[in-house]
């Protein structure tokens, strides 16, 4: 073995224990994203039943003057508030980068969605394709949520 | 030209298989179900436009929301990629872990 075919193997090793040591603390499994969130699966299942909630009530009174955005505002503004609390708790947890864009998008979503029923009353078929693309938002965010719980 | 949502949604499924081709076997079944969903999503926001039901600004609005919903399952389908790591790195220090801890003479891992 040549000088420098050992000083590339002593290099590797010293590598590989650091990389050992930096993902593991004694005692300690590896985390690269952070904990199941019992709030976090809460509110964001909460938000889902208050967005299909809406969805549902929408298309209750399609065609009718009940269908207005000023009849519906006070669903974007809890929306608001319930989708920026969930960011901010998000955020402040440690290795929680995905979750927290998720939300963010959400957030966006919702703004959206805000923005078209202020165009006009949401038909039928608007809101078959709302609910779908709401349904595949939350779902996708709780099916990681529900994941990070690691078979516990 | 109306467009075909098996054709549109084919379309879709590729770019997904290339796009996450080494996690594919993994999230087939989930990568399948939203490709399906976009692609019929898409073809309605065109059909509704095409017949005048919403303008410019609503259908813009309506993929908006429809990309912001793609991401968000993406992003799902990586951080459960990260998890799958995660338990591998955690299964293999598991293997290792006596016989490292015995060489050391504390307990590093």
């Amino acid at each position: 073995m040549s000088d420098l075919d050992r000083t590339l193997n002593t290099r590797r090793l010293v590598g590989s224990l650091l990389l050992v040591a930096v993902l593991a603390l004694p005692g300690c499994a590896v985390k690269l994203v952070s904990s199941y969130d019992e709030t976090t699966d809460k509110t964001v299942t909460a938000l889902q039943k208050k967005t299909e909630a809406h969805l549902v009530a929408l298309e209750a009174v399609e065609g009718l003057p009940e269908c207005t955005f000023e009849k519906h505002k006070p669903f974007y503004e809890e929306a608001r508030v319930d989708v920026s609390a969930i960011a901010v708790r998000a955020a402040a947890i440690p290795k929680n980068g995905i979750t927290t864009e998720q939300t963010f998008l959400l957030s966006k979503s919702l703004e959206s969605l805000e923005k078209l029923h202020k165009i006009s009353c949401l038909s039928k078929d608007q809101i078959a394709s709302l609910r779908t693309q709401f349904n595949s938002s939350f779902t996708a965010i709780l099916k990681l949520e529900l994941a990070k719980r690691r078979g516990e | 030209m109306s467009l075909s949502a098996a054709q549109v949604g084919k379309d879709i499924l590729a770019a997904f298989k290339g796009a996450l081709s080494e996690k594919w076997p993994d999230i087939k079944e989930y990568g399948e179900a939203e490709a399906k969903k976009l692609a019929q999503t898409l073809v309605m926001i065109a059909a509704l436009r095409a017949s005048g039901k919403i303008n410019e600004e609503q259908a813009t609005l309506h993929v908006e929301i429809q990309k912001n919903a793609t991401r968000t399952v993406l992003l799902t389908l990586e951080g459960l990629g990260i998890l799958a790591v995660e338990a591998a790195i955690n299964a293999a220090l598991n293997v290792v872990k006596d016989a490292v801890n015995t060489a050391v003479g504390f307990a590093l891992l």
